[in-house]
């Protein structure tokens, strides 16, 4: 276990592309982190800097206290979990699972001790003289992380390691990751692009866009005070309504107002709310819900109302917002401000 | 997706793998099956005739009496089978001490072929030094360097190595040095290396794995098919050399049979000759047939990675 430290860590690849830029975050000890953003942003990018895989272009990485910029990735104590999975073919899962220990030359009896245990929590003790292509696809997940936690390091690294799952079985490996870090207690940086999966999984989000943290913070955080309009509209879904706050007549030119659909009321304002008509466009039905797309002018705003809230398509309604639901945004740089006076 | 299920002439459905170009339900219409049938039978027994034919021949007058051999070559056994041409080949021209040589021979330059071909290709595909994209090219134009150009200056190396001294001619080593020194093997090799998948290097890099043991027991373990086809080239390349052996090794005792059995051929009775061509065949022939399922089958990546 150890804390991980991001000191003003950049990465430039050799042709040019800036795919981090001046990343300062801390890990703390037996902390889920997320990484999450957008495809391209530089999540494994800068997950593999801790890995060792890639090389620090300016900055500092320290696991524990030992700044790690030239150490190689055999010394780091950490492990890692690939997106493919990239098992060892040749080798059965109890040789996967041992192969790194065996390399650090543990004894027989620790191996074996330690590839049981993992077998056990995995639920793999069936398949451990199986090669990985006599696997499904789920087991081989299985196996990855099993290959992670034998090496009981100080941090695990997972690259989108439930993106090649089915639905069902990536809302059960979920449960199951985190359970799992949870007992361990070993701290873990995690890279996804899903905002559910980053919301249901981290003690703690970096959210990432184009090599920039946008927002460090607890799920809630990020929900309820987004810092810009990007982590705004990225978490949460479906995503929140920024608005400029003038259509609204909430405010001047240069703000924008956002608030979340399930924050829409259907009906006249009361109580110091602010209402909008809107034409109906789509209404969803989700069994609990109904997702209501409307139109204010040109703009497209979505609303989350209760299954009893019946809608015409194409006609109009009256909708409000309470004040305390809505976040103002500087309309020129995007950033969180105050709301008007 | 039921549609791909649908067979006409309600047969039993053929499982897609089986299938070939010609769709099952073309094999249906008679003038496919005659004509396309007939055409692979004929080509089925050209194929036997001329490939198997020279081999199944030479098996026959092997243990044929010579004088049968003579008059009527084509004939299957007019005066029985005689047995002791086999023997008299092992004893009068020593064919087992040849063989032995030719077996000696093929496996230190199998040997070297793989040492180097491999350590090559690995040093350029995965360790990637800085100048490896140089050394690259420069290996790539070696390939267009014919074999006969270099004979003359390779065989004067040999007999006067430089640096070293002394000579290397009637050494097996003048054999085994020069044939691990193929280019095309190591690109080959680097190809095949190439298209390994990085994350199982990185995988085994983060446990602990150097280069050394990555080498040995992630990429050597992952490249059996290439090492099947590298040791197929090398092995028959090495068997059926005849120039470069006859003119490095001039001491007839350390000669391989593919150089002795034309020098001998004059004094050995055509017989006992053909005997000894027959078992310098069989060699190769067996082991190909026992090795090719381990080494001709499929890449052995299965499972490895997903997506
Ligand atoms: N080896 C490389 N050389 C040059 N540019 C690279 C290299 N690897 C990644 N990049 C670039 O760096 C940026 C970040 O890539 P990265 O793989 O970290 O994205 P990501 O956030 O993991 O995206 P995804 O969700 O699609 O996996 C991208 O613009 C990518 O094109
Ligand atoms: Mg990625």
């Amino acid at each position: 276990m150890a804390a991980i430290r991001f000191n003003g860590v950049s990465k430039v690849y050799a042709d040019g592309t800036c795919a981090v830029e001046a990343l300062d975050l801390e890990i703390g000890e037996g902390e889920f982190m997320v990484f999450v953003g957008p495809s391209g942003c530089g999540k494994t990018t800068a997950l593999r800097m801790v890995a060792g895989l890639e090389q620090i272009s300016g900055g500092e990485i320290l696991i524990g206290e030992r700044a790690v910029n030239d150490v190689s990735p055999k010394d780091r104590d950490i492990a890692m979990v690939f997106q493919n999975y990239a098992l060892y073919p040749h080798m059965t899962v109890a040789q996967n699972l041992a192969f790194g220990l065996k390399l650090r030359s543990l004894g027989r009896a620790e191996i074996d001790r330690r590839v049981r245990d993992a077998a056990a929590a995995l639920d793999l003790q069936d398949h451990l003289e199986r090669k990985p292509k006599a696997l499904s696809g789920g087991q081989r997940q299985r196996v990855a992380l099993g290959r992670a936690i034998v090496r009981e390091p100080a941090a695990f690294l997972m690259d989108e390691p439930l993106s090649n799952l089915d639905a069902a079985l990536r809302v059960q490996t979920r449960a199951e990751i985190l359970g799992l870090q949870k007992r361990l207690g070993t701290t873990t940086i995690y890279v996804t692009h899903d905002q559910v999966e980053a919301m249901t999984m981290g003690d703690r989000i970096a959210v990432m866009r184009r090599g920039v943290l946008q927002q460090l913070g607890t799920p809630e955080e990020l929900y309820t005070r987004p810092a810009n309009t990007f982590v705004a509209t990225f978490i949460g879904s479906p995503a929140m309504n920024v608005l400029p706050a003038a259509a609204l007549g909430i405010g001047p030119d240069s703000l924008l107002a956002g608030f979340r659909p399930e924050h829409v009321a259907l009906g006249p304002a009361a109580d110091g709310h602010f209402s909008f008509e809107a034409t109906v466009e789509v209404v969803e039905y989700l069994g609990d819900e109904r997702i209501a797309h409307l139109r204010l002018g040109e703009r497209p705003l979505v609303a989350k109302l209760a299954v009893e809230q019946q809608l015409e398509r194409g006609s109009t309604a009256t909708f409000s917002v309470a004040p305390r639901s809505t976040i103002f945004f500087d309309a020129r740089t995007g950033a969180a401000s105050g709301a008007p006076v | 997706m039921t549609s791909l299920r649908i067979r006409r002439g309600g047969r039993a459905p053929v499982p897609e793998a089986t299938q070939g170009l010609v769709l099952h339900s073309d094999w249906q219409r008679p003038s496919v099956r005659w004509g396309l049938g007939g055409a692979q039978l004929l080509l089925l027994v050209l194929l036997v005739v001329g490939g198997l034919g020279p081999i199944l021949w030479l098996a026959k007058s092997a243990i044929t009496p010579t004088q049968d051999t003579l008059i009527k070559p084509i004939a299957v056994f007019p005066h029985g089978v005689d047995l002791s041409n086999l023997s008299n080949a092992w004893t009068q021209v020593d064919v087992g001490r040849y063989l032995l040589n030719t077996i000696e021979i093929a496996a230190g330059s199998w040997l070297s072929q793989i040492i180097v071909s491999t350590t090559g290709a690995y040093a350029l595909s995965v360790l990637r030094p800085k100048w490896g994209s140089l050394i690259m090219g420069a290996l790539l134009t070696t390939l267009f360097v014919p074999s006969v150009v270099l004979l003359v200056p390779l065989y004067i190396e040999v007999v006067h190595p430089p640096l070293i001294g002394g000579s290397y001619v009637n050494s097996y080593w003048a054999i085994w040095l020069p044939a691990g020194a193929s280019a095309f093997n190591v690109v080959l090799m680097k190809r095949f290396f190439d298209n390994l998948p990085r994350e199982i290097f990185e995988a085994a890099r983060i446990d602990g794995a150097g280069p050394l043991r990555l080498f040995i027991s992630v990429v050597l373990p992952m490249s059996k098919p290439i090492l099947g086809v590298v040791s197929i080239f090398a092995v028959l390349a090495s068997w059926k050399d005849f120039l470069w052996p006859l003119l490095v090794l001039t001491d007839a005792s350390k000669q391989p049979l593919s150089v002795r059995l034309p020098t001998i051929q004059g004094q050995t009775d055509l017989g006992v000759f053909l005997a000894a061509m027959l078992i310098a065949c069989l060699v190769p022939i067996v082991g190909f047939l026992v090795f090719q399922r381990s080494f001709l089958r499929g890449s052995g990546l299965g499972g490895a990675l997903k997506g």
